[in-house]
């Protein structure tokens, strides 16, 4: 049923703007792509541990002189069959698994009320920072965490953006964003890599656990987050300031009842998470020194609160007189920062090389949570740029640089892809995990992959 | 006194030599500058760009842009085909800033200035061969010959850091438009070779085609333009990073 609505919805859009594939004034443009991505684990027997096939469907109209509409739209089969009873077998959406996402739909303005203004309203991206992927000061945007291994994926939001120029290099850029949307968490086998562990009191073993998600009201005060940012050039550099009043995208466990469900230590816990506001002071810059590309970027953090986590053990203490509780201190409200540099350089020969070393990962909050890691890629073309070689591509993480041979990962991602026709990309590549200690790539260790690729854009 | 009349001679001859070679010099100097004055008269202009790639078996991979320059040092380059390259859009400003905006990463990026070292979105073609630049500030030329309609010129490279020794420049003589140039590399190899065909739009003469062979790797790139349009009245708003998301 929802597949037929869709096709129908399709269908009238078709009619209604009157689709031309060819590029021309006032007509709507399709374009988009049809990608797979499957991998497979290296260990034997070989589990195939990830399958998309993805539809992007983007259309695009020119309105008027200063007005455009752009939409992306995703349709997906998504996942590996995952029956378990029969009654799923009734079920297409089990056997079958697809989903459809827009993950953008907006009009821009340009000269809108003045010259100098560009607005743009509906669900949009608004990609800060001038690092590569790795952007601590893009943060109006919810992270897409679904596939970690797409660094830096955020979904779109239902914003409000306006941009005033100043003159052709210096622009205000002011965001308001109404509703606040969680990240969405890992699936597939990276679900568990966001996951803490849970230090339980001495004794106790969790039997069932459950939990609940207290969203923010949705009001123009709690629900919204708002951004300014500043833009210029300055000395041959381009430099930008920015503040954003938001949410962290990803929740705290704030509160946790223990149930014992017998005399031996067992117990339910349930659960109570919530996600925290932020104040964000963010500055980066772009330029060129000796023909080396160079970045740096950083955002200070300041939480408006602190995110205090409380266990409630009264139930296993049924005598005491007072409420038995515990609380530890997740987040205090001081200031944290986070920041990348990078720099890139094209070699005459056709190669490419790309390094940047960032402190604080995006789901690392916190002053003295926060990790380094040193990202370097290597690239080769060939073949007037049909075949390219990434025989270097991955990262190096150090949780602890006092214990480096017990905290650390390295994530080493080699990549070949080729060009069949102008529009058919395909492209293997493996990846490989190794670490120890508590860090986002440690948690990988043995999920070691090859992945396959094939896009075609029309 | 017949050591007199040697010394005197040599005299003669060295400056009569001198005298050619600065003759020889202000030639292509000034055929340089007719040359840039033909090709870069136009205050801006717009177009349509089809590259066209042959590989050494023939087979052909097509690729279309649209085009905007103002001057010399202001210049947009939207691909519009293939659909994998189609909103890629690469902005050149003045003193080597360059941005590159992909509508897949949704934003501007400032781009390296040694991507000038690489060829131009997989053709044949340098980035600095791409560049705008007139002939007399890239190079000190010389004139070699005549011959038929054409001036024959060296142009040697006033960069250190230009990946061609010389480059060998014939010159239509009645439109002063190059016809054909010749690239040497540091080991004075002939690598590459250009040949243009021209025509008149309105006032300016405008290069219809430029063919590009490699010839190490037998490939060869074409950049065929069409719906040429002069004096649009393009300013230096049209060259910003606001119009290259537009």
């Amino acid at each position: 049923m929802k597949r037929v609505q869709v096709i129908i919805g399709l269908l009238i859009i078709v009619m209604v703007f009157h689709i031309s594939p060819i590029r021309a004034q006032n007509q709507l443009k399709l374009s988009g792509y049809l990608q797979t991505d499957q991998r497979i684990l290296l260990q034997s027997p070989n589990d195939w541990v990830w399958n998309e096939n993805r539809l992007s469907l983007q259309l695009d109209k020119k309105v008027s002189g200063k007005a455009k509409f752009h939409s992306e739209v995703w349709l997906r089969n998504m996942g590996i069959p995952n029956i378990s009873t029969a009654s799923d077998l009734y079920n297409l959406n089990i056997i079958d698994p697809w989903n459809l996402e827009i993950r953008e739909a907006y009009v821009q303005v340009t000269g809108f009320l003045s010259k100098n203004l560009d607005m743009a309203i509906g669900r949009q991206r608004i990609a800060w920072g001038t690092a590569d992927k790795m952007n601590p000061t893009d943060n109006l945007n919810p992270y897409d965490f679904e596939d970690i291994l797409d660094f830096g994926r955020h979904r779109g939001s239902d914003a409000l953006n306006l941009n005033y120029w100043f003159n052709t290099n210096t622009s205000l850029q002011a965001v308001y964003i109404p509703f606040f949307r969680p990240d969405n968490l890992p699936v597939g086998m990276f679900a568990n890599i966001f996951t803490m562990p849970f230090m339980l009191p001495a004794g106790l073993s969790v039997n069932r656990f459950s939990d609940s998600v207290q969203m923010p009201q949705y009001n123009f005060r709690e629900s919204s987050t708002y951004g300014v940012k500043l833009k210029g050039l300055i000395g041959g550099f381009n430099v930008s300031i920015s503040y954003v009043w938001g949410w962290n995208g990803l929740p705290d466990d704030i509160y946790n009842t223990f149930i014992p469900v017998d005399t031996t230590g067992s117990v339910n816990i349930r659960s109570t998470l919530t996600f925290h506001r932020h104040h964000i002071f963010g500055a980066d810059l772009a330029g060129n020194i000796g023909g080396v590309g160079i970045w740096a970027e950083a955002a200070l953090f300041l939480p408006a609160n602190d995110v205090v986590m409380t266990n409630n053990l009264s139930a296993l203490y049924p005598t005491s007189p007072v409420p038995v509780t515990q609380q530890t201190t997740l987040l205090k409200k001081q200031a944290y920062v986070k920041y990348i540099v990078g720099g890139d350089y094209f070699f005459a020969n056709g190669g490419y090389l790309n390094v940047q070393f960032l402190h604080g990962f995006v789901n690392e909050v916190g002053r003295g949570n926060l990790n380094d890691y040193l990202f370097a890629r290597y690239e080769q073309k060939f073949l007037n740029d049909k075949l390219n070689v990434i025989p270097l591509s991955g990262a190096i993480i150090v949780s602890d640089w006092k214990e480096v041979k017990n905290n650390y990962a390295v994530a080493y991602m080699p990549e070949v892809s080729y060009m069949a026709t102008d529009n058919a990309e395909l492209s293997v590549s493996a990846v490989f995990f190794k670490g120890k200690g508590d860090n986002l790539f440690a948690n990988l260790n043995g999920y070691n992959m090859l992945v396959f690729k094939v896009k075609y854009s029309f | 006194m017949k050591t007199i009349q040697f010394k005197m001679l040599t005299i003669g001859v060295l400056l009569l030599a001198g005298l050619t070679g600065t003759v020889n010099a202000q030639d292509a100097t000034t055929i340089m500058k007719k040359v840039d004055d033909v090709m870069y008269a136009p205050k801006d202009m717009r177009a349509v760009n089809k590259i066209v790639l042959t590989d050494r078996n023939g087979r052909t991979d097509t690729r279309e842009a649209t085009i905007a320059q103002m001057g010399t040092n202001y210049r947009i380059f939207r691909f519009t085909k293939p659909a994998s390259q189609a909103g890629i859009s690469v902005l050149s400003l003045p003193d080597d800033v360059m941005y590159l905006y992909m509508p897949a990463f949704g934003k501007v990026r400032r781009i390296s200035s040694s991507i000038k070292n690489q060829n131009f979105a997989g053709t044949d073609f340098s980035y600095d061969d791409m560049e705008s630049k007139p002939l007399t500030e890239k190079y000190n030329g010389k004139l070699l010959k005549t011959e038929g309609n054409t001036y024959v010129l060296q142009l040697t490279p006033k960069s250190q850091r230009s990946a061609y020794s010389k480059v060998i420049m014939s010159v239509n003589k009645e439109n002063f438009y190059p016809v054909e140039m010749q690239f040497y590399d540091r080991g004075n190899h002939e690598i590459k070779v250009a040949q243009y065909t021209f025509i008149k739009i309105g006032k300016y003469w405008n290069t219809e085609k430029i063919t590009l062979k490699d010839l190490k790797k037998d490939h060869t790139t074409s950049m065929i333009m069409s719906d040429v349009k002069y004096d649009t009245g393009l300013t230096k708003n049209d060259f910003t990073v606001r119009k290259l998301q537009e």
